[in-house]
């Protein structure tokens, strides 16, 4: 096809074009606002996202990150005036806060947030002088999974910690916070007294690892790692995350999935808004907020995941069997839970893990 | 002449140029945050030696650099071993598609770490082709677990991953290695044990320390194969210094970390530079003697 535009052809487009955009500031309601997310991957599939944007006056770009850690570093390094919404950990809330990247979210603005669950209305983690600066978004816990196959008896913290039966065949998440509240609960130091650890407590704890390490046949950085060492039989059990037990059960395998009654990491992202969003944008990033708090996002994020929202929007919506899969059947469950949060002396929890793994 | 040296240096400004922004800079910004502290999520810009201290107080830092230091001199020696006889086969035996075999040993290469380490998890796992075989044969009835996640397997991974780089520096020292020089040795009766001492290891030399430094080097700053191979022992400071800057937001600590192996690193390359030039095959090699 050949195209070709003469001079006064061109003069009458560009004089169109100018007379558009003049009207065009009196017509704002037709013209999607673009709100750029940063977050997972995993959480911002078209389907998922679908029902807001076939309402219009919304788009939204997203950007994926790798991990927590590089999240926060993307926005300390000027990163926040490209973002209108970012995804960081419960736990995490409190850096961005200190850091002054982000903004208090207006409530009252976002409808769904009063569907919170009670945990985390009453959460003290992600706020700060009691504002909100990152709203719960989802959430989910971290398990013992094992092969039932190769195991006699569901585990508890304690196989990785006692006995030979297992040595060898062990993994842990090579990641300090997490290494050291297992080493916590399994040791029966109190929940509220366990992210400020005394020396005495942080030598029992590194004495505890230390014996941990001589039964582990690695620690684990991926989780697609881990499921590739569970499904060639390398590992029989591990603390984990939940997707090697849906994916290795899927494709056959019998798989196990623990909840030690001592207590089990529970985990939550939350949505937060950097400082600088305001005016049109900050309302269209409100709009996606309570959107993703909602019925049709939850729905999708129940059986997609599957993972757990934070409100109750969809939580009547879904049948028992997948309620049960996402956690949210008993809610007592998550009596049992224990938040992640920055213990004060992080850098030598961080140290200590690293002499455990270097002794 | 002036004119032309004058020209020189204006050519070379741009690479020098790029060599200060893309290497010196960012070393020298790691360098002075390990002098600052950190408070909670702040760097507080206060001058202080304590994160040396810390790193020279502890057992764990210490031992992490040294072990680093240990894999790479290991690595380096093992790779010289198979490496030698590799590259004079292809530099003096081989005379048709000499350079098919020069790729053939790069192609491992091309596949990327992890294509790398996954294979290498497929021949040493319990049900890898090891302790298949060995099961198969009868020899062992139980899977040698020790072949994988262990510091035994970081080691021949690392060794495989980076042995190119050794047969390559070699490969070309042959290649100007002059073969009357042996056989005049060969004839004035020198023994062949003699004649590698004498003759081909101070001229290959060149080779062999640039092989060497390249490997060594390598296997220092490799994080990835110790972490998916090595297991519960898979540790290393480059893993240690990442902790540091991501989960624990200690960025001086871990600078500090980062710039002691670093001026390790530089003073063992300088002292090793100094006992090549002070031997006779060393003077020999720098001078051309």
């Amino acid at each position: 096809m050949t195209f070709t535009l003469r001079r006064r052809e061109l003069l009458k487009s560009v004089l169109a074009g100018a007379a558009f955009s003049a009207v065009g500031p009196l017509r704002p309601a037709q013209a999607a606002e673009a709100v750029s997310w940063l977050t997972w991957e995993n959480l911002a599939k078209d389907d998922y996202l679908a029902a807001l944007i076939e309402k219009g006056g919304i788009s939204i770009e997203k950007s994926f990150i790798g991990t927590d850690d590089e999240q926060f570093a993307k926005l300390r390094a000027g990163g926040a005036s490209s973002v209108d919404l970012i995804t960081p950990g419960l736990d995490k809330v409190e850096y961005y806060v200190a850091s002054n990247l982000l903004q208090p979210i207006d409530l009252a603005k976002v409808p769904n947030a009063a569907k919170l669950y009670d945990t985390f209305k009453a959460t003290t983690l992600g706020k700060k002088d009691g504002k909100t600066y990152g709203i719960p978004f989802y959430w989910g816990i971290n398990p013992v999974v094992y092969r039932a196959d190769l195991m006699d008896a569901e585990p508890d913290w304690s196989v990785f910690f006692e006995g030979e039966k297992y040595k060898g065949k062990l993994a842990m998440r090579d990641y300090a916070l997490e290494g050291i509240m297992i080493a916590a609960l399994y040791l029966g130091i109190p929940k509220d007294k366990m992210f400020d650890l005394d020396d005495k407590q942080l030598a029992e704890v590194k004495k505890a690892l230390i014996a941990q390490k001589k039964l582990l046949r690695t620690y684990w950085s991926s989780i697609g790692d881990l499921t590739n060492l569970f499904a060639t039989g390398e590992v029989v059990c591990a603390f984990s995350w939940v997707p090697p037990y849906f994916d290795l059960t899927a494709r056959g395998l019998k798989m196990g999935m623990a909840k030690p009654k001592a207590g089990v990491i529970g985990w939550c992202d939350t949505l937060a808004i950097p400082a600088g969003v305001s005016g049109a944008k900050l309302d269209a990033t409100l709009k996606l907020v309570d959107y993703l708090l909602g019925p049709d996002y939850g729905k999708k994020l129940a059986y997609g995941g599957p993972y757990a929202q934070s409100t109750s929007s969809t939580r009547d919506a879904l049948p028992a069997e997948q309620q049960e899969k996402i956690f949210i059947k008993d809610l007592s469950v998550m009596d049992s839970f224990v938040w992640k949060a920055n213990p004060p002396r992080y850098t030598e929890w961080v140290a200590l893990w690293n002499e455990v793994k270097a002794s | 002449m002036a004119f032309a040296a004058d020209r020189g240096v204006r050519l070379a400004a741009p690479v020098a140029l790029v060599l200060v922004a893309g290497c010196v800079v960012p070393l020298a910004v790691l360098f002075v945050y390990s002098f600052f502290k950190v408070d909670f999520v702040a760097i507080v810009h206060d001058p202080t030696v304590k994160n040396y201290v810390r790193v020279a107080a502890s057992a764990t830092y210490r031992g992490l650099i040294g072990r680093a230091i240990l894999s790479g001199a290991i690595v380096a020696v093992i790779s010289a071993v198979i490496a030698y006889p590799v590259a004079w086969a292809i530099a003096k035996r081989v005379y048709l598609l000499k350079s098919a075999y020069l790729t053939l040993l790069l192609i491992p290469l091309y596949t990327g770490d992890l294509v790398r380490i996954f294979a290498w998890r497929v021949v040493l796992g319990s049900e890898g082709v090891i302790n298949s075989f060995l099961m198969w044969t009868g020899i062992v009835h139980e899977p040698i677990r020790a072949l994988l996640f262990s510091p035994f397997a970081t080691h021949v991974v690392l060794t495989y991953d980076y042995l190119p780089f050794m047969v390559m520096g070699l490969w070309l020292a042959f290649e100007s290695l002059d073969d009357r020089l042996l056989e005049a040795a060969r004839d004035l009766g020198a023994g062949e044990v003699t004649i590698f001492r004498r003759i081909v290891l101070p001229l290959t030399a060149p080779g062999l320390i640039a092989g060497a430094m390249m490997v060594f080097v390598l296997v220092v700053g490799d994080y990835l194969t110790p972490q998916l191979i090595g297991g519960s022992s898979g540790i290393t400071v480059i893993s240690a210094i990442n902790d540091l800057f991501g989960t624990a937001f200690d960025w001086p600590l871990g600078s500090a970390i980062a710039s002691s192996l670093l001026i390790i690193l530089g003073l063992l390359v300088t002292l090793a530079a100094l006992v090549v030039a002070r031997s006779t095959w060393g003077r020999s090699v720098v001078s051309g003697e």
